[in-house]
């Protein structure tokens, strides 16, 4: 399998040495691991002009790193979505990221078990995780928060939350998360 | 009566989001005396000064921006981020938020309208409600007599607030219809937005054969 970390976490933070050790545990299972530092990445945020839905279809205005954000997401099997939480939500850096994939999805709308979501425009999209590292003002109801917000997501990017963890646990045991069904 | 409200949407002034806020201010100020200030925070990123200035001497202020992938843009999220160290800096702010989504059922709005409940508490303010509304997307292509309608509503609110300072429970109620769509208003709605709104636009742009295009692989 190929799994993608995008990388929201700060250029001092610890999280960097969790990632590389997840990558590391799920490299020896022998998988394929990537990994985008968004922090280093150039893309501005969705404007919501709709041009990737009606003007050239599934294609950002932008030239910027939002086509390589688009291209790594597609083409991999999971992606984690590896971020702190700030002010009780993952980082805008990771927000700005996911805003700008939705190319990758058609505008028209159907019926997902009731309710009105997104077509698909590809045959295949990953499953997204979420690897969330708390912050001194995180508790249980933000986590509770972002994890109902995620599995609404997840329905209109055409894919399914794995799961939501939190850093606080062992790499070993995220990759293993990633990794097993 | 002093109103302060940020419009966060990406759009920025033309935004569905503002026009929306457009109808309730002009009811909020139906009351004499009421007045309010608007800035359009995608101008100001990164560094969010004015929104800044504007949270710690406002009295009530409507933060409000379009749903994105079930949850506020990505430029929201740093407007929100910026806004961190004031946590507590103005505990008798009374805040608000708008959401309102392309979705036509403005159940899709419900799960962020709890994270800005949550906000509200973070940053030690007085939440005082949010206003929540679906099926916002081509309000200029929808057709005028509904679109007429969502406006008067939006005004009505505002008048009501501008009068009581309170968001009215029963407004916003008509206002967030329908929560949901039957199974019959489902198979009527799906086809006329498919059609008359994104195949409109897309003819417009001569795109329509490339609807479905992959452009990151055919294959794929």
């Amino acid at each position: 399998m190929k799994i993608l970390f995008m990388n929201g976490s700060s250029a001092g933070s610890d999280m960097n040495s969790y990632i590389r050790s997840v990558m590391n545990s799920v490299e020896a299972a022998g998988h394929e691991a990537g990994e985008l530092v968004l922090r280093d990445m150039d893309y501005s945020p969705c404007r919501g002009c709709f041009n990737c839905w009606v003007k050239t279809p599934g294609l950002c205005v932008f030239k910027d790193d939002g086509d390589t954000l688009c291209r790594e997401f597609l083409t991999a099997d999971i992606v984690v979505l590896a971020s702190p939480v700030i002010m009780g939500y993952p980082a805008a850096l990771v927000k700005n990221a996911l805003d700008r994939i939705i190319p990758l999805i058609h505008p028209y709308l159907e019926d997902v078990g009731g309710e009105v979501h997104h077509m698909k425009r590809y045959k295949k999209y990953p499953q997204l995780a979420l690897l969330l590292e708390k912050s001194g003002d995180t508790d249980e109801e933000d986590i509770e928060i972002i994890n109902n917000i995620f599995l609404r997501a997840a329905i209109n990017l055409q894919s399914s939350l794995k799961f939501l963890r939190l850093t606080n646990s062992p790499a070993e045991e995220a990759a293993h998360a990633i990794i097993n069904n | 009566m002093r109103l302060s409200i940020i419009n966060g949407s990406p759009r920025g002034v033309s935004s569905n989001t503002g026009k929306l806020l457009e109808s309730f201010t002009k009811g909020f100020l139906e009351t004499e005396g009421n007045s309010f200030e608007i800035l359009h925070s995608i101008k100001d990123r990164p560094d969010f000064v004015t929104e800044k200035e504007m949270f710690l001497g406002a009295e009530r202020l409507i933060i409000a921006f379009p749903l994105y992938v079930d949850a506020m843009p990505g430029s929201v999220k740093e407007l929100i981020e910026s806004l961190e160290p004031l946590k507590g800096k103005n505990p008798s702010l009374k805040l608000m938020f708008m959401t309102q989504c392309g979705f036509p059922e403005t159940h899709h709005t419900r799960f962020v309208e709890r994270y800005c409940e949550k906000l509200a508490r973070r940053l030690g303010c007085l939440y005082n409600g949010s206003i929540c509304k679906g099926g916002c997307e081509g309000l200029t292509v929808q057709p005028p007599v509904l679109v007429e309608k969502v406006f008067r509503k939006f005004y009505e609110l505002g008048k009501i607030y501008g009068e009581t300072g309170e968001l009215d429970t029963v407004t916003l109620g008509k206002l967030a219809h329908p929560e949901n769509l039957t199974p019959e208003n489902l198979k009527q709605v799906i086809p006329m937005v498919n059609n008359f709104l994104w195949d409109g636009l897309m003819k417009k742009n001569n795109a329509l054969d490339k609807s479905f295009d992959k452009p990151y692989g055919g294959n794929l």
